[in-house]
């Protein structure tokens, strides 16, 4: 059965923090529509010593074998550039998120 | 009009940016895997081939395919100094080394000394006398959804940025 898109997040975000040693905190952003599985999940990643390149999603794509059911998008930024974030809102383009639960390594 | 090596470096730096939009375009897609490591193949070869030529000139650059596991470790200690001063740390060079080399050898003219026939485009003929196909193939040595693969892709806009402005 597939999972949530949250519970792939929370399995997303702790894969993540076992392999970078820089990432700091991760947020899921909002809104996130479990109905549509084609819509990918976004994560919002603070790394310490990532470029500074402001709001960049990367995609990637669902990989089933992997656990992971859906496409996902990786926000990364620098602490310094988290703390400019005004109201928990992210703007890319035609997109606006919130930043929404906290994710945790364990 | 003679075109210069700053011309060919800035061409190759904006390819590089295309190759990228490409890959994400093709994972909104959903397509195989071959294509998405195709384009980052290609964008990470194009970056490398924009740094090269700036310091070596176009014509001993233009022929190389090899030169990704070479010359994106050193693109990266270029960019990182760049970025405010931040350092690379021993994690995020291993990391840059290891895919450097992994996605150097999904070009079809890079196969480690025949040992390698994986590739993203080409079938190809595998040790059990199987043809592979690229669409069909699981590249079990890359995980294009590895997480490292984003300080890969920023690395090589950000390098490819500096070069086109």
């Amino acid at each position: 059965m597939r999972k949530t898109k949250l519970a792939t997040a929370k399995f997303l975000a702790k894969s993540h923090f076992k392999a970078d040693p820089g990432l700091r905190e991760v947020y899921l952003l909002e809104p996130v529509n479990e109905h549509d599985p084609n819509e990918p999940i976004k994560l919002l990643e603070v790394v310490k010593g990532t470029l500074e390149r402001g709001v960049e999603p990367i995609g990637f794509a669902a990989d089933p074998g992997r656990g992971i059911d859906y496409p996902f998008w990786i926000v990364e930024l620098s602490p310094k550039e988290y703390r400019g974030i005004r109201e928990k809102t992210l703007h890319f383009g035609e997109y606006v998120w919130t930043v929404g639960k906290q994710l945790v390594a364990r | 009009m003679t075109a210069t090596d700053a011309d060919w470096a800035r061409a190759y730096a904006k390819q590089a940016l295309s190759d990228l939009r490409a890959r994400e375009a093709l994972i909104a897609a959903n397509v195989e895997k071959c294509h998405r490591l195709h384009f980052l193949q290609m964008a990470a070869e194009k970056i490398c081939k924009a740094s090269l030529v700036k310091t070596h000139g176009h014509d001993q650059v233009r022929r190389t395919h090899a030169c990704v596991q070479k010359q994106l470790p050193n693109i990266a200690r270029e960019v990182f100094s760049k970025n405010k001063g931040t350092k690379t740390q021993n994690w995020q060079m291993n990391s840059i080394r290891r895919f450097a080399r992994e996605i150097e050898l999904v070009a079809p003219a890079c196969d480690a000394a025949d040992t390698r026939e994986d590739n993203s485009e080409y079938p190809w003929l595998d040790a059990q006398g199987t043809v592979q196909t690229p669409c069909e193939y699981s590249f079990p040595d890359i995980n294009d959804g590895d997480k490292m693969i984003v300080q890969l892709i920023r690395l090589i806009r950000s390098a490819a940025e500096d070069i086109v402005r």
